[in-house]
């Protein structure tokens, strides 16, 4: 899909055994994480039920956003424990994207909390797909310090977490994205 | 059976049961420590439940133990009662949407799961006083009959997996019963848990002369942490602990002094899944195994500790199992160990129901909380 913006998205669609679709994107081009996001959205779809719901609650209603010039961890379990146990960081500044499923998040939050740490979720491209999944992740992470951080000057804000049924994410927002026509359409 | 170790030697054992009641007539069950404390506690916070929502179960942890340790002003009894209103929360929630609890926890990755055998320290007709313990111990020859339960055990059930409990009385005790069980069951995966009661210099030297008798790993066998990390030095067996490695903030530290192999995590000290799921994953990134503790607990709990082992690729151990010793428990369908494994039941939740008319026999106080 082209995004408004003009850069490409990969979107990715999950049929639930239910029939309820769920979604997930990439600026990245990555299908795993993708194909991951668009399995927990058609999961908490077919349930009714946000992304929230089935990691097991929120710690906050609304997430900061905010301009952050750090660079991120590497997707790189070894340079990451190496890190924690150096204590090189005050708070893990982690693509989502980059590092892949949810299921890993949810791995590198137990690490960060064990250590006392927050997560700063960064949304690579500032597209608002990603500030929303951004901010549902960061909201199921225990550190206070948790956040949603971007790298071009946009002012600071504070985004809702949505309990909607699924991810979070207003797929409505791209205008592109009625248009996809899915290569195996629902029976 | 006659449970014997170095903190206890007991005949029965006291649970409390928990029914969650949702707005949406699911009812959720959970299970917690019996001590008084802990019932009381487990009362108390539930009344601060009411009208909250148990699909947010984040919310409930902080709204109930506060956001840090410190703010736990009731410690182990807090986790613990807190953790029974959990797993009753997990189960409201799984069965409302639908999902084994498994799969809401993470995945229904196996459908059986190989448990662990107590055996007490020494095998006693009825519950005695430490004095009368340490009389049987020093008769040496008595370790015969620890070995002959052990074989009755692999006769009844199908164990291949035991966990010695030691009354860190007699290192020769235990240093020649292990090599009889060994001799009895060579293919067998042995545990052996004095549970801190030997001091650090004696427990290195006990453990120093089993390091090549292929146990499992030594559980607890000296304490506190700095002790059990120096032991782990000295020997090549994997070490364990449910002692010293309990909640959120003993992790850190135990991953940083190197101290343990496995954090034999329990449930209910842990204070719930949430957290158990969270220890099981912080471990695992940083090398330790984390594996399922238990004690004499009903059905409830048992079947919990079977999900979480399915759910997590992180758990590789044999869950501690001690159900199949009780007389009785408070399930409408039995659960059991066949050829020393046990199934995870298959349904919504935890895939269990109450037996009502159980439940009351044994029952020694009730309460509603509304």
């Amino acid at each position: 899909m082209r995004a408004a913006s003009g850069k490409e998205v990969l979107v990715a669609r999950v049929l639930a055994a239910g029939g309820a679709a769920g979604y997930g994107f990439t600026l990245n081009e990555d299908a795993a994480v993708a194909r991951d996001m668009a399995a927990w959205d058609a999961l908490a779809r077919s349930k009714g039920v946000s992304l929230l719901a089935l990691l097991g609650g929120s710690y906050r209603k609304s997430v900061k956003a905010e301009k952050d010039d750090y660079p991120c961890i590497a997707p790189d379990w070894p340079n990451f424990r190496k890190g924690i146990l150096e204590s090189r960081w005050n708070l893990l500044r982690i693509d989502p994207f980059a590092w892949g499923s949810v299921e890993i998040v949810q791995t590198l939050a137990a690490s960060a909390a064990s250590f006392e740490l927050g997560i700063a979720f960064l949304a690579p491209n500032e597209h608002p797909w990603e500030f929303q999944y951004c901010a549902a992740l960061a909201a199921t992470v225990k550190g206070e310090d948790s956040k949603v951080i971007f790298r071009k000057a946009f002012q600071d804000r504070e985004l809702r977490v949505k309990d909607e049924p699924g991810i979070g994410v207003d797929w409505a927002s791209e205008p592109g994205f009625k248009e996809i026509r899915w290569q195996n359409p629902q029976k | 059976m006659v449970h014997a170790g170095s903190m206890y030697v007991i005949q029965k054992t006291e649970r409390t049961v928990i029914e969650l009641l949702l707005e949406n007539g699911i009812t959720g069950l959970g299970e917690t420590w019996g001590t008084p404390e802990a019932y009381a506690l487990t009362g108390r916070f539930a009344k601060g439940w009411i009208g909250k929502d148990a699909l947010d179960r984040h919310a409930l942890r902080d709204a109930t133990l506060g956001k840090s340790g410190y703010d736990n002003r009731n410690g182990r009894n807090g986790l613990a009662s807190f953790a029974g209103l959990d797993l009753a929360a997990w189960d409201a929630a799984a069965r409302s949407l639908q999902l084994p609890l498994a799969e809401l926890i993470g995945a229904r990755r196996r459908e059986s799961m190989d448990v662990v055998c107590t055996l007490p320290a020494a095998i006693l007709d009825r519950a005695v006083t430490r004095k009368e313990l340490t009389t049987h111990l020093d008769v040496l020859s008595n370790t015969k009959l620890v070995v002959q339960f052990a074989q009755d055990q692999v006769e009844k059930f199908g164990f291949r997996n035991f966990k010695l409990k030691s009354a860190a009385y007699s290192t020769e005790w235990d240093w020649k019963l292990l090599h009889e069980l060994r001799e009895a069951m060579p293919e067998a995966r042995i545990r052996f848990d004095p549970n801190a009661n030997y001091p650090p210099a004696v427990a290195t030297e006990l453990c120093r002369r089993l390091d090549d008798l292929g146990l499992e790993f030594f559980e607890d066998p000296t304490g506190e942490l700095e002790a059990i990390a120096r032991l782990k030095a000295a020997v090549k067996t994997p070490v364990a602990t449910n002692m010293w490695v309990v909640r959120d903030e003993h992790l850190a530290p135990a991953i940083r002094r190197n101290a343990v192999d496995v954090v034999l995590g329990d449930l209910f000290m842990w204070g719930g899944i949430d957290a158990w799921r969270r220890m099981a994953r912080t471990a695992n990134v940083f090398g330790l195994k984390p594996a399922l503790h238990s004690v004499y607990e009903t059905g409830i709990a048992t079947v919990a500790n079977l999900h979480l082992a399915s759910a997590l690729p992180e758990v590789e151990y044999p869950n501690d199992a001690g159900l199949h010793f009780l007389t009785a428990d408070v399930l409408a369908e039995p659960q059991v160990v066949r050829n020393g494994a046990m199934k995870l039941p298959g349904g919504a939740g935890l895939g269990v129901a109450l037996d009502r008319a159980k439940l009351d026999a044994l029952s020694v106080e009730a309460a509603v909380i509304s």
